[in-house]
């Protein structure tokens, strides 16, 4: 399972911090995972952000951002687990000011 | 005695002039438009669901349209040219043959013009520009609603009276350096067969073997773009080789009124200065969807109406920029050249006859904000056709590289000035030859008041540009 959540909010231009925590099935949290992160505006004709989220404690992973502009963005988190396997979500963060 | 224009014409053009005069040249172009517009189709209902990631988005909304305004502006309507929408509507007409007249009470530009003005506002209400799904079937509605209509009725029904990007298409080329023209005027006068409008048959008169114009514009009584494809089907059909696509000075045919082949006079058409109005102060509106005051007044509305909905909202803003603004403006010029400069005709008449000198201020708009998307983005279509083709299995064309954008916005922001500078001087050009055109007893008088129309417009078009843009498509969120 991945919760994703991203601080601050609402969402402002500059940075912002993004937050996974995995886990497996059991609700044991995943470790050592490789999660990329991409900011995409919802207009075509954009430069994305990207990113790299870390693990920064048993199962939880922070990585930065830069909404460089006022909008709708998307953020995709692709994550590669241990063994290989790949996952990916999506979040909407709308209204970015 | 025959005197031929002195003009460049591009017909003469080594290569370009040849490609051009070539029979099959229009189906040399729509064919890869066509494919282009598959591809488009496919990718944006298989593809993808990121708008920016998906090439019928990233075509249509950044790419053609920048690249239509920058067309129309240094060339003419070479876009409606290569309209890949015709060739199909040309195949399809090998199979059904059209039985029907267009009705005469649709014979003029208040549906396009109310066309386009839905397609503006439908744009908005579905947030087109960030849904690859909703892109792609827009352009099959094109497709279906090009073959329903000229399936049924004949000649160009479709592009003279009904398609908005070539309603479009036909005021912005106003503004275009070249214009298809007779090359001598003397060489038309003995002309008895008028290939250029009625086309040319078999011996037998059974075969149409070389179509004149479908539009109804007959070369020798044609002037300026208005209602032009630039099929040169005409180019074709003359057999003294007397029909070129030559220079002039953009905007030249909006500063004077004479009777048009295929449309009558400007001045008595009321339903294209309409659309030369939707066309004008849709590019503030258009604009103004993409910039933050809009949330602000759209906040502001939704309390004042008492809802959450973003249709009536979004509908007040369109009903108060496309009718209210332009009729209390108009008709507040209008009524000052009257009274105060003298002119003795009357309010809507007026307002027909200067509605005209605002085409360049809303094309230098136009032009700011399409080719803004353009210049800044246009690299985007590198790393959006090599994950395309990823995606197919094998990144035949790399990795996608998505750093790849365009200018920066620094440099791009002073040439969306310079196109609002062009477009207001443009429509100062106009009106001032508008006024002394008219029978008014101080045509100074009677150009102040348009006058500061168009420099209204202007400041509100640079306020515009400046606007920090806030791509959203949520309401209210």
């Amino acid at each position: 399972m991945i919760e994703a959540e991203i601080a601050p909010r609402p969402a402002r231009i500059g940075l912002a911090t993004v937050t996974l925590r995995l886990s497996d099935a059991a609700g044991q949290p995943v470790r050592q995972a490789r999660i990329a992160l991409e900011a995409d505006m919802s207009h075509p004709g954009m430069r994305p952000e990207f990113g790299e989220a870390r693990e920064v404690a048993a199962g939880c992973y922070q990585g930065r951002l830069a909404f460089t502009m006022a909008g709708d963005w998307v953020v995709l988190m692709r994550v590669t687990l241990p063994g290989g396997q790949k996952l990916e979500r999506q979040m909407e963060v709308n209204g970015v000011r | 005695m025959s005197a031929e224009s002195s003009a460049f014409d591009l017909l003469k053009v080594p290569l370009i002039g040849r490609l051009f005069r070539w029979r099959h040249a229009r189906t040399f172009l729509q064919i890869p438009m066509l494919v282009v517009g598959i591809v488009m189709i496919v990718h944006g209902l298989c593809g993808p669901t990121l708008a920016p990631k998906n090439l019928a988005t990233t075509l249509s909304w950044v790419h053609f349209r920048g690249a239509l305004v920058l067309m129309l502006l240094c060339a003419g309507n070479l876009f409606c040219m290569a309209c890949p929408f015709m060739l199909v509507r040309q195949w399809a007409r090998r199979l059904f043959r059209p039985r029907f007249i267009w009705p005469r009470k649709l014979r003029n530009k208040w549906l396009s013009a109310a066309l386009f003005a839905l397609i503006l506002f439908v744009y908005e209400l579905f947030d087109l520009w960030s849904s690859p799904w909703w892109t792609a079937w827009l352009i099959v509605a094109y497709f279906a609603a090009i073959l329903v209509i000229d399936g049924f009725f004949k000649h160009a029904v479709f592009c003279k009276f009904v398609c908005p990007i070539g309603q479009f298409n036909f005021v912005a080329s106003t503004l275009s350096p070249l214009e298809v023209k007779v090359r001598d005027e003397g060489v038309c006068v003995p002309c008895i067969t008028k290939d250029c409008i009625r086309g040319r048959r078999d011996a037998a008169g059974l075969v149409v073997i070389q179509r004149g114009c479908e539009l109804a514009l007959f070369q020798p009584g044609k002037s300026g773009n208005m209602d032009c494809t630039f099929c040169l089907e005409c180019v074709q059909a003359c057999p003294h080789d007397n029909v070129g696509i030559l220079s002039r000075p953009p905007a030249s045919e909006l500063m004077t009124d004479p009777r048009r082949s295929g449309i009558g006079y400007f001045s008595r058409r009321p339903d294209i200065a309409a659309l030369a109005l939707v066309f004008t102060f849709g590019a503030l509106l258009n604009a103004f969807g993409m910039v933050s005051p809009v949330y602000a007044l759209e906040r502001w509305l939704a309390r004042a109406l008492h809802t959450g909905h973003e249709a009536p909202v979004l509908g007040s803003i369109f009903v108060l920029s496309l009718i209210v603004e332009p009729v209390l403006m108009l008709g507040l010029a209008a009524w000052l050249t009257r009274v105060w400069a003298g002119s003795r005709r009357a309010t809507l008449p007026l307002i027909v006859r200067y509605a005209y000198g605002l085409v360049p201020l809303g094309f230098g708009m136009w032009l700011a904000h399409y080719s803004f998307h353009f210049l800044t983005g246009f690299l985007t279509l590198i790393p959006v056709t090599q994950n395309a083709v990823a995606s197919l299995g094998t990144p035949l064309l790399g990795e996608p590289l998505w750093t790849l954008t365009g200018i920066p916005t620094r440099f791009v922001q002073p040439l969306e000035l310079g196109f609002l500078v062009l477009g207001l001087t443009g429509s100062l050009l106009v009106t001032y030859r508008l006024t002394q055109d008219e029978d008014t007893p101080h045509p100074a008088r009677a150009f102040i008041p348009w006058a500061a129309i168009c420099l209204l417009l202007w400041v509100a078009a640079v306020w515009l540009i400046f606007q920090p843009m806030e791509m959203r498509a949520t309401f209210m969120g």
